[in-house]
């Protein structure tokens, strides 16, 4: 038989189900590739082979014993490290929490679990989730399965390459300002970052409260539909306020036709000068791969888009200060031993637990609600943010969907982007869905005809309108497809087929 | 007119992160350089517009019932302190916060 690798989640789920193989058989494939392919990769900070053999087990004797399977029936899956499991460390790649034990399981989690998945593990990140490569995890890298020179994005590195490396099927991750999207655009996987609101937040450790939201990667856009519906099954979450209704279908409706529907470009964004020019080609060939599908395309605007970097880097960090001042080393976490008095164990314990990264946030985040300085950066900060929410809505009313990149290049190489501000400027395309709180996903589109790096495309729609953008997506990745472009489904082809038979 | 390392040094205190000289000049160079790229927002006129705090505008805080939380969500004791360094019976220890030796502020 087959690698479990050349399989979707829905092809698991249904061949557990019809006793084509079992959920058993499935984890030992699973945690035979992570054997195989994980000392190049590196995703992984914990792989929890004791909960997947188990969960697996039970999802085996719920099938013998008749039960109705889940949506996710055996489907491994990795979780990034901020999202608490019981069972495993919850680090978020730092030394600060390096032995954190999860007291209890994040909703995201338990719902994908609920569904019937297999939890392989969690995966690296940049600490905290701060950055854009996975560089800053306290413990090591992840490589990008497509060239092992090149980082994997971030920050949710270690789930895009657990995926693209065919580690697991499907993974879940976080995006604060693109940490779903640029690694999944990196990876060349599908990564979705739904509109705020429509997945639980609770469990999982807080970076900016009013931009995180949870969500997942897959190697389709079917795949990442399946994840949804498991994701938003249960109806709103009681233990995250912000939590909302959303039905589930995001599968069901994934194939109807898009003839008619409208997609927006931005002009003057397709030339910016920050993308490279396969980049540049991506954008086309995404183009006319919609226009296949019978999808229109119509030019809009974002004119305050300029500005959104400005406004992210005054809004997210502030948030950050807020939601890190509660490791002070008492209740959790790092605590320096031999202090005489709380305010030394506290500078201390926080010194040495948080990495270059994370304190530079909190430093930026302290200053920026300063009395004097708040009315300055922070408060005007919140009015740009209305002027792009407005820019979004003029927009959303000529179109269903914007297209945009998911990042201005294709991956690059250890160490070579060393500069803050840099690292922040990548951030450009992906942060504005973020401020205003509408969904993105990013689409495989090809590989660059100069680096041989995959490129994604983006495509930001509507809030709560995720189904129509999926779908939207999906026509995407369809158009591509039959066009030779792309293969949906692939596994970086130097980890195809390494460990992971299903006997 | 920039942060001074005098300025970083009393923001490093604020954020009760113990800073080396080393790290506090790369952290003076590294606000400054993030200050600037925040002032494309004083660019605008914003006269009149309201600000947006949050994605989901019409929430409010959500205050718990002032009882004993018996559902599954409350951990149990050994839960609660199994992650905490210094733990005494059923308490958390924290080293003084009075008294000599500048304590809490």
């Amino acid at each position: 038989m087959a690698g479990f690798d050349q399989l979707g989640a829905r092809a698991i789920a249904a061949g557990v189900a019809a006793g084509d193989f079992s959920a058993s058989e499935v984890a030992r494939a699973a945690l035979d590739a992570i054997e195989a392919r994980e000392p190049k990769i590196q995703a992984f900070l914990q792989v929890s082979a004791g909960l997947a053999l188990k969960a697996a087990a039970a999802t085996d004797a719920r099938r013998a014993a008749g039960e109705e399977l889940g949506l996710l029936a055996g489907v491994p899956v990795a979780f990034k490290d901020n999202m608490h499991l019981l069972g495993t460390r919850t680090t978020c790649a730092s030394l600060m929490l390096e032995h954190y034990e999860s007291p209890f399981t994040a909703t995201c989690v338990r719902r994908m679990l609920d569904a019937g998945a297999t939890p392989m593990g969690k995966t690296n990140m940049d600490e905290f989730a701060f950055g854009s490569s996975t560089e800053s995890s306290a413990f090591h890298r992840t490589y990008n399965p497509w060239d092992i020179t090149c980082v994997p994005g971030g920050s949710s590195g270690g789930s895009a390459a657990a995926v693209a490396a065919g580690e697991v099927t499907l993974a879940l991750g976080s995006d604060t300002g693109g940490s779903i999207r640029q690694p999944a655009s990196f990876c060349g996987v599908v990564g979705m970052k739904p509109t705020y609101g429509v997945v639980s937040r609770y469990g999982v450790v807080a970076f900016g409260s009013s931009l995180d939201q949870v969500g997942p990667f897959g190697r389709s856009v079917a795949d990442v539909a399946l994840a949804m519906d498991a994701l938003v099954a249960a109806g709103r979450d009681p233990f995250d306020s912000t939590s909302q209704e959303v039905p589930a279908g995001f599968l069901a409706h994934l194939e109807a036709s898009v003839e008619g529907m409208r997609v927006g470009i931005m002009p003057d964004l397709m030339g910016h000068e920050a993308l490279t020019p396969e980049v540049r080609a991506a954008l086309d060939d995404a183009r006319v791969a919609l226009g296949d599908q019978g999808v229109e395309v119509v030019e809009v605007d974002l004119p305050h888009m300029a500005s959104s970097i400005a406004a992210y880097y005054a809004i997210g960090p502030s948030e950050a200060f807020s939601n890190l001042a509660r490791f002070d080393g008492v209740r959790f976490g790092y605590q320096q031993p031999g202090c005489t008095t709380l305010a030394e164990q506290t500078a201390l314990s926080r010194a040495y637990g948080f990495g270059a990264e994370a304190k530079r946030r909190q430093m930026l985040g302290a200053y920026l609600l300063a009395a004097g300085v708040y009315d300055k950066y922070y408060y005007p900060a919140q009015q740009v943010r209305t002027l792009i929410t407005s820019d979004y809505r003029r927009a959303f009313a000529r179109c269903d969907a914007i297209m945009l990149p998911a990042a201005p290049t294709t991956a690059w190489c250890f160490g070579e982007v060393s500069d803050p501000m840099q690292m922040y400027a990548s951030d450009l395309f992906t942060i504005s869905c973020n401020i205003a709180g509408n969904g993105g996903v990013c689409v495989p589109v090809g590989l660059g005809a100069d680096t041989g790096m995959p490129i994604g495309v983006q495509l930001q729609g509507p809030a709560f309108q995720d189904h129509k953008l999926l779908r939207m997506a999906r026509a995407l990745e369809r158009g591509l497809e039959e066009s030779g472009r792309i293969k949906p489904g692939s596994v970086a082809p130097a980890f195809a087929g390494k460990g992971g038979e299903l006997a | 007119m920039g942060l001074t390392r005098k300025e970083v040094r009393g923001i490093a205190e604020y954020a009760r992160i113990a800073l080396t000289e080393a790290e506090l000049d790369e952290m003076t160079t590294y606000l400054n350089e993030a200050i600037e790229l925040l002032q494309p927002i004083r660019e605008y006129n914003l006269t009149g517009v309201a600000p947006t705090f949050h994605p989901i505008g019409d929430l409010s805080n959500v205050m718990a019932a002032d009882e004993l939380d018996a559902n599954d969500r409350a951990l149990e004791l050994g839960v609660a302190l199994g992650n905490a360094a210094s733990t005494q019976g059923r308490a958390f220890r924290v080293p003084s916060i009075l008294g000599d030796g500048g304590g809490d502020r």
